[in-house]
This record gives C-alpha cells, sequence and structure tokens, in this order.
C-alpha cells in the first residue's frame, strides 16, 4: 500500500485471529522484513469490502466468504484466495440455560431440542431463535447440518439470525436469542457468566473441519507473489507458536487486550483448548476442505447447483502457494485429498461428487427443489 | 422516499441526517443499533450504516431471509459507476437497498453521508491536532519555568535555551520540553 513491505491486515476480535496478532507481536512479521499494521473490524461484511475494494491488504476470513466472494453470492463477484488456512476447530453452539434445563437428564441435546421445538408448535408458540455470526459462515453450516440431523428444518422449525459475536451474549440474557453458533472465546463467555451451555462444538461435526482463513483477493496475490509468500511464512511461524501448549497462557494474555479480542483472559485461556492453529497441517488449504463448503452453500440454496465444484475449490483454496511457503521453511509439503471423512454422520465427501452429497441429505433446499 | 442512517456515532448520525434534510424532502431517521422491529415499523427504502457498526452483518443476512423478512436489502453498487463502492467502503460507508430502487436516486444519498464521514473526520483531526497543540504549548511553558528556577534563567534566555536544544536535536520544541520535564522528574525521584 504506502511503502513496499507495508501492509495493513484486518482482524474480527474472535481466538482464531491469534496468527495475524502473534506474527505482530513476536516479530514474525518484522522478521521477514514486513510493517504490519493491524485492523480491527466489527463485522465480516466490512472485512470482506474493505479486502475487496483494496483499503486492507489482507484479512482474517471466514473461509465461505473467500468462496461466496469469488461466485457473487450476496453482493458484487471479486475472486479472492485462501493461500492457507489459520486454524481448525474453535467453533461451538451455546444453548440458553431456559432450554437446557428443560431437558430430560440423559436426553441428548438434539432429541431434547426437537422435542421441545415440537411443543412449543403444538402449543403455538414462536420459533426458536438462534444466531450465526454471518450468512456466509461454517457456524451457519454446522448449525444446519446438527439441526438437520435431530430432524430439525433451520429454514422452517427455526429462526437463525446474523448477530454479530459481540452483542450475543447480552442478546442471549435478554432472552431474544435461545442460542447461537460462534467462535471462541465468546461460547466460554456466555457459559462463564452463567448464560448458557456449549451442545456441541465444531470438531463433533466433522473432527478435523476448517475454521478462518487468510483472504487476500486473486488479483493483489498475482501483483505481490513475494509480500504474499512473506506474509505466509510469518503466519505460519506464529501458528506454530499459537499452538505450543507452553506459550498458551502468554498468548490467552495477548488476546485479551482491549485492541485485540478484549475478553476475559480466563474465557479466552479456556475456549483455546478448542482450536488448532498448526498440528496436523491445519493450515493447508484443502480444496476438499472448499467444496465441502461449497456442498453446504449449495444445500441452503446459497449457490447455484450447477457450479463446477472442484474447479471453483481449487482456485480459491490455493494449496500451491502454501506448499511453496512451508517448503521456504523447511516444512512438509500437503498433498491434496480427495475425500474427506470424519463426519459425525460416518458419510465421506467427494470432491467428484458433491452435488450429489448437497442433494442427499434428507432436509435441504435441493431435496425439496 | 424513507432514508434510516444506522450509525452507533450519534454526532456523526445526526451531521448525515442533517446534510440530507438539506438535499432531498426526504424522511430520515436515524439509530444507533439497527433493530430489525423497528426498521419493518419505519419501512426504510434506503438504509445508510457505518462500516464501523456490528449491524452491517445483520442487515446483509436479510436479503437471504425473504420468507420471514417481506422487503429484502441489496447491497446498493451501481455497476455503471466504476470506483464508487470503492469510494464508499474508504469512506466507511454501505448502503443497502429495497431491490428495484432507481440507482441515481440512492447515489445522491450516499454521496452525501460519504461527504458527512470525511467532514466528521476531518473535524474530529482538527480537534485532536488542537488538544495536542495546547498541551505543547502547556508543557513548554512548564520546561521554561524549570529552567528559570532551576538555572536561574530569564523567560526570555530560558525559551532560547529550549528553542537551541530543539534545533540542535532537530526534534519539535513540544517534544524537547517534555523530555526536560521526564528527566528532571527522574532525577528528583519522581520516578524510578
Amino acid at each position: 500500500m504506502s511503502g513496499a513491505g507495508e501492509f495493513k491486515l484486518g482482524f474480527v476480535p474472535l481466538n482464531d485471529a491469534a496468527p495475524l496478532i502473534v506474527a505482530k507481536e513476536r516479530g514474525f512479521f518484522a522478521a521477514e522484513g514486513l510493517d504490519v499494521q493491524l485492523s480491527r473490524e466489527v463485522s465480516w461484511a466490512t472485512v470482506r469490502d474493505k479486502v475487496a475494494a483494496g483499503a486492507l491488504d489482507g484479512a482474517h476470513m471466514l473461509a465461505p466468504i473467500t468462496l461466496a466472494a469469488t461466485l457473487g453470492a450476496g453482493g458484487e463477484a471479486q475472486p479472492m484466495i485462501a493461500p492457507m488456512a489459520l486454524n481448525r476447530s474453535g467453533a461451538a453452539f451455546t444453548l440458553s440455560r431456559r432450554l437446557t434445563a428443560a431437558m430430560e437428564p440423559g436426553e441428548s441435546r438434539q432429541a431434547g431440542l426437537a422435542r421441545l421445538i415440537a411443543a412449543r408448535r403444538a402449543q403455538g408458540e414462536p420459533p426458536l431463535g438462534f444466531a450465526v455470526v454471518f450468512t456466509y459462515s461454517m457456524h451457519n453450516y454446522l448449525l444446519r447440518y446438527w439441526l438437520a440431523q435431530a430432524g430439525i428444518d433451520p429454514d422452517r422449525d427455526v429462526r437463525i439470525t446474523v448477530v454479530p459475536p459481540s452483542r450475543v451474549a447480552g442478546k442471549l440474557a435478554a432472552g431474544e436469542l435461545d442460542g447461537f453458533c460462534a467462535g471462541e472465546p465468546w461460547n466460554a463467555v456466555a457459559e462463564d457468566e452463567g448464560l448458557g451451555e456449549v451442545a456441541f462444538r465444531a470438531f463433533d461435526i466433522w473432527r478435523d473441519g476448517p475454521e478462518k482463513v487468510f483472504g487476500v483477493t486473486a488479483e493483489w496475490a498475482q501483483r505481490h507473489p513475494q509480500a504474499l509468500q512473506s506474509l505466509l511464512r510469518a503466519l505460519l511461524k506464529a501458528g506454530a507458536w499459537a499452538d505450543d501448549a507452553e506459550n498458551r497462557t502468554q498468548l490467552a494474555q495477548l488476546l485479551a487486550r482491549p485492541e485485540y479480542v478484549d475478553a476475559s483472559p480466563a474465557s479466552i485461556a479456556r475456549s483455546l483448548s478448542t482450536t488448532t492453529f498448526h498440528r496436523g497441517e491445519a493450515n493447508a488449504p484443502l480444496p476438499v476442505q472448499a467444496g465441502w463448503l461449497l456442498s453446504q452453500m449449495m444445500r441452503w440454496g446459497q449457490a447455484p447447483r450447477e457450479i463446477d465444484v472442484a474447479a471453483v475449490a481449487a482456485q480459491v483454496y490455493r494449496l500451491d502457494l502454501y506448499n511453496q511457503a512451508a517448503a521456504d521453511l523447511g516444512w512438509p509439503s500437503a498433498s491434496a485429498p480427495d475425500a474427506a471423512d470424519g463426519f459425525a454422520d460416518g458419510r465421506a465427501f467427494r470432491l467428484d461428487a458433491a452435488q450429489a452429497y448437497a442433494a442427499s441429505f434428507a432436509l435441504g433446499r435441493l431435496a425439496h427443489a | 422516499m424513507r432514508v434510516l442512517v444506522v450509525d452507533p456515532d450519534p454526532a456523526r448520525a445526526a451531521l448525515v441526517v442533517e446534510g440530507l434534510s438539506g438535499v432531498h424532502p426526504l424522511e430520515v431517521r436515524q439509530a444507533a443499533v439497527f433493530d430489525e422491529q423497528e426498521a419493518a415499523g419505519f419501512e426504510p427504502d434506503v438504509v445508510v450504516v457505518a462500516a464501523d457498526s456490528p449491524d452491517r452483518d445483520t442487515l446483509e443476512s436479510l436479503q437471504d431471509a425473504s420468507v420471514s423478512n417481506p422487503r429484502p436489502v441489496v447491497m446498493f453498487v451501481d455497476r455503471s459507476e466504476p470506483g464508487l463502492a470503492e469510494a464508499a467502503v474508504r469512506a466507511g460507508v454501505a448502503a443497502y437497498i429495497v431491490d428495484g430502487l432507481a440507482p441515481g436516486r440512492v447515489r445522491a444519498i450516499l454521496e452525501v453521508a460519504m461527504s458527512r464521514f470525511h467532514l466528521m473526520h476531518q473535524l474530529r483531526q482538527d480537534l485532536e491536532k488542537a488538544k495536542a497543540d495546547l498541551a505543547s504549548r502547556k508543557t513548554v511553558e512548564r520546561a521554561k519555568a524549570l529552567l528559570m528556577k532551576e538555572r536561574g534563567l530569564e523567560e526570555e534566555q530560558a525559551y532560547k535555551l529550549l528553542r537551541k536544544l530543539s534545533m540542535d536535536t532537530g526534534r519539535p520544541l513540544g517534544a524537547v520540553a517534555a523530555d526536560l520535564l521526564a528527566f528532571a522528574g527522574v532525577l528528583k525521584g519522581d520516578q524510578a
């Protein structure tokens, strides 16, 4: 932007912004000769627009934003890429204490919720309201997946709205929400304040499921190939530092600062254990993960069903750029599997059969089409 | 046409509202927080929202919730005017409109909002600078008084000494004065 080596990156106050914050505060950016300014953003729409318009060089992003922006879903089409993943897991669904208290002992949360929803409908009460943090988010797809698994139609049986993470706890307390699916530390904060209880975590649905990515526009990546590699190396090293158990206390204190996540260090420290920043090739942007996200976008009517899933996934999830940075660091290169497993329902997802997979669910907008 | 201005900064929102009332005979309302119930009652044709309002994501989701929301909004991007969307993003303004509204009418509103956001930004910067200038002047006065007391100098001599220090080090007068006060504090044992 202003000078060579000077960059502005955006983040949203969440635990998984850690790689950016660590790279800045622990000198990983500086070691690469980069002068990075971090910009705290309050909404994902603003992150997307600022990156698209060039007001930010890159950002901590919800993985589906890079796909939606590339497809032009929910706005103007602007091809984006994810040259690395920032973390795996870290999201969770919190149900209000009012709901969990109404469930029977020994009853699963899914069964309990289905029963309570049926009872409310029988009594003519309004549907329960759940929040996700953005329309195009892993959180939205996880919640819908989990609800549908219990036979609950996320579009008909409950009301799903979008509420910024900073407001979910307050709305849960005020009774305006009955639950929310958001990134940490906001579930831990709600639990620590006695407002709700975690019903499932991201890894309960998909063991090694993806979370945030580092996103830039395809055009920016093309114009700054070397700077991008420097940024990736710094972020990869920062992720490895953040994953080290010995650094977790320090990390929690760093994230808790008012200019970053601005939440209680205790809640942050407790919730960091559910997020993986490095281990198990957590940073490799695997096209099969993008393919699964696209299958859920198709399932819920957010993306046209005729898109070439494998092609879009490979265009956006640039494993080649990740592998280049990994090789420079002497790390092993990651290969691109064409199938993924580890799902709660025991099924496997194949990149070359994404459409069939998307349409195969009993609940979804394709099944009714 | 009804316009809703959503901005967590009430002073800036008021400025936008004021600017709009001068340009169009419109019904304008301002809110710090977007409330779906309230908005449904007002039925805005255009929602101007500050980029630093966390409500953008909620507003954006309404275009998908066509079942529960009878008045879907779309992000305003005028494809015939390249650069307009970028300018709006940089100014920190986003606009959502009820689908089907003529883009020309929205553009005028967006431009008023953008210019008022710039104006507010400028006003705040000027205020910060005035505050800093005042603080600097006070620091220089205190450093002068210190030199007069400790070195037995006249006011004019004390000022000349400070100015010489400033020119020798190539640093602003206020910074040199602040350093002098800080060092004096340390020497007196005010700080560890």
